[in-house]
């Protein structure tokens, strides 16, 4: 068997996109924008934050300022990488069929998998260094304190995780898809699926299991319901990029533990509580969403072998 | 019947022919060695359907191994999708295809590694180098990375482009990228060069630069097969042509048999001082000849174009008749009836 390592880099798509990729000015230019924005928005919160912890107490309270703008220089390349990712890689297939080079791809001995698998590496390589690149950008809080390299692992994770999937999906759409206008609106629509509509079933959630709910929250049911919402909380929390950092990281802070996390039943009716322990959701998130990614790249290199019916 | 049947040696040629005429004298094919026995591109009742539209129709297409096979046809005559079935970018809806003896349908990837294929468009990498291009194909191919650099540059020589090796693709003129993207088919050393149009919208120049080629590489053992509407080309450079109509194959073979199968009656032209009637009546007399028609007069003399039937032989024959008479002939000269002829003939001009 081949070290994969020699495969990818001696896939020639791979050589091809990062020469392509990083030939002129575009890569410069993304890169110093991507930069430009993650610490232009960091500074504002410093201020921000700042400004009003004196305004309130008088004093500076570096880990409360440290922690928010960790989030928020996090939270800001969410953002960015669900944008940048789909753009990416949406066009990568459907780029070759409007270039028309994609049938002289097909006639060559290249294997779909090499294919599908260098697109997404050099696009995928690119987010890497821009990630990689604002790191120092994340590295400030640690001078405010209140945040620890857990935190940046746990964040790392879950911008890759991200960006793997995202990519991964746009290399289906733009495969399945003929056209990358069509495909990249596909892309970003899982995109904001992820992130803006599971939040608003969590909502819808919390709506609909209101009546079951204490004034602080607990759940007053059997405990097969509070398994039915937990489990229902938990799926869509660990569907969402931000909410599974919020809660990983909450956990990390609560009960100091970077893999698992306790959960304990209020008891409802029964009036016995009991805790259970549960993996920390950045871990199912990166699990389920890396095992979505691998079906993903197994469905888009099968449509690219099939042999054209028209 | 026309006064001038040949459009390259009429009175009002189009510059294209001019040129044509003057800077390339006609390949010389003989050295060609086709093996009329072996087939290296065999359809066995082909058939392609989209929807309601037929567009391949029990095709029966055999190109020998070693041959120029010019694949001619009307527009939606169904060429294009023949090649891409060739080329296993296609599923046939039933019927089976071969190419160098594997399967299009059960040994695609042996398929692929036996052709070259250059569709009826270029395909471009805006963002690479000339060298960069047949590198990345030949990489595609398996081609070993420590063989690539001289394969390039062989490559290049051939083509002509060496001096542009440097160059960014986009750059290059339109005659250029289709010689480079014919460097790219031959990058893994196939049997059979597939191209589809492959002159189609270049300049005459660059249009006698890749005929050029093409009788190059056919002489280095490669079969190739072409689909063209210039049918100069394919009578200039082809040892065999195939005809398709409506999907299917209405003529195929060697040209010079098409010619004789198609067009039953060769055409002589001969030019005289006079004595005109007499001529037409001892001509009348040999062997073969079917009808003798009056052409316009050219420069005072008198022209009359003899429609014979027969071997070269009996050609001499009409010559002698003439000059044993004491008939004063300025001119003799049996014509070469164009590929035109032949496909006019060949097809109705039905489209599906």
């Amino acid at each position: 068997m081949r070290n994969p390592v020699r495969l990818l880099l001696g896939n020639p798509v791979v050589l091809k996109e990062l020469r392509g990729r990083m030939r002129g000015p575009r890569a410069f230019i993304v890169l110093t924008g991507f930069l430009a924005l993650v610490g232009g928005f960091a500074i504002l919160l410093y201020l921000g934050m700042n400004a009003a912890s004196r305004t309130n107490t008088g004093q500076v309270d570096g880990g409360e300022i440290g922690r928010t703008l960790f989030a928020g220089v996090i939270g800001i390349e969410l953002f960015l990488v669900t944008f940048i990712a789909p753009a990416f890689t949406a066009g990568t297939i459907s780029g070759e069929r409007e270039r028309q080079t994609y049938d002289l791809l097909r006639t060559t001995l290249l294997p779909e998998s090499q294919l599908v698998m260098g697109k997404l590496f050099s696009a995928l390589a690119y987010v890497f260094l821009l990630l990689l690149a604002a790191i120092p950008m994340q590295s400030l809080s640690f001078i405010l304190g209140g945040t620890d390299l857990p935190d940046l692992f746990i964040s790392f994770v879950i911008l890759m995780t991200t960006a793997i999937f995202l990519g991964t999906v746009g290399i289906y759409f733009s495969a399945r898809i003929k056209r990358t206008l069509p495909a990249s609106i596909s892309t970003y629509g899982v995109a904001l699926g992820i992130v803006i509509g599971t939040i608003l079933l969590f909502f819808i959630l919390t709506v609909v299991t209101a009546p079951l709910l204490d004034r602080s929250g607990n759940v007053q049911a059997s405990r097969t319901t509070e398994w039915i919402i937990l489990i229902g909380r938990g799926a869509l929390i660990c569907l969402n990029p931000i909410t599974t950092l919020w809660v990983s990281i909450d956990a990390l802070v609560e009960q100091q533990s970077l893999w698992a996390f306790e959960y304990t039943f209020q008891g409802g009716s029964q009036g016995a509580t009991s805790t259970v322990t549960l993996p920390s959701p950045w871990l199912v998130f990166t699990v389920l969403y890396l095992v979505i990614s691998a079906l993903f790249f197994m469905f888009t290199t099968r449509r690219i072998r099939q042999i054209d019916e028209q | 019947m026309t006064d001038e049947p040949n459009p390259v040696s009429s009175e009002n040629p189009t510059v294209e022919a001019l040129i044509e005429n003057i800077d390339h004298p006609k390949p010389d094919l003989s050295s060609l060695e086709v093996d009329r026995e072996d087939y290296v591109i065999e359809t066995i009742h082909l058939h392609k359907r989209y929807g309601k539209l037929h567009a391949v129709n029990d095709l029966n297409l055999r190109v020998p191994r070693g041959s120029v096979f010019g694949f001619v046809g009307p527009n939606g005559a169904g060429k294009t999708s023949t090649m891409r079935i060739l080329t296993t970018l296609m599923l046939p809806s039933s019927g089976e295809a071969k190419v160098s003896g594997f399967s299009v349908l059960t040994q695609p990837r042996e398929v692929r590694r036996s052709i070259g294929y250059m569709p009826d468009f270029f395909g471009v990498y805006d963002d690479m180098k000339v060298w960069e291009y047949l590198d990345f194909f030949a990489a595609c191919y398996e081609i070993p990375e420590s063989e690539r650099p001289g394969l390039i540059n062989d490559l290049l020589e051939l083509v002509d482009l060496k001096h542009r090796r440097d160059d960014m693709v986009d750059k290059l003129s339109r005659g250029m990228k289709q010689r480079l993207c014919l460097a790219r088919t031959l990058a893994h050393d196939p049997e059979v060069l597939i191209l589809d149009e492959p002159a189609s919208g270049l300049d005459p120049r660059a249009r006698i630069e890749i005929r050029s080629l093409l009788v190059e590489l056919a002489k280095m053992g490669k079969t190739i097969f072409f689909s063209s509407h210039i049918l100069a080309d394919v009578a200039e450079i082809c040892t065999d042509i195939g005809i398709i109509e409506a999907g299917q194959m209405v003529a195929q073979g060697p040209i010079d048999e098409m010619r004789r199968q198609l067009l039953p009656h060769r055409q002589i032209v001969i030019t005289l001082l006079g004595r005109v009637d007499e001529a037409k009546e001892k001509l009348m007399q040999v062997k073969g000849v079917q009808e003798i028609l009056d052409l316009k007069d050219e420069a005072g003399r008198k022209r009359i174009q003899v429609n014979f039937n027969g071997e070269d032989a009996g050609i001499s024959e009409l010559l002698t008749a003439l000059t044993s008479s004491g008939i004063p002939v300025t001119n003799f000269a049996e014509q070469t009836q164009d590929l035109e002829a032949v496909f006019m003939r060949a097809t109705k001009g039905i489209v599906t």
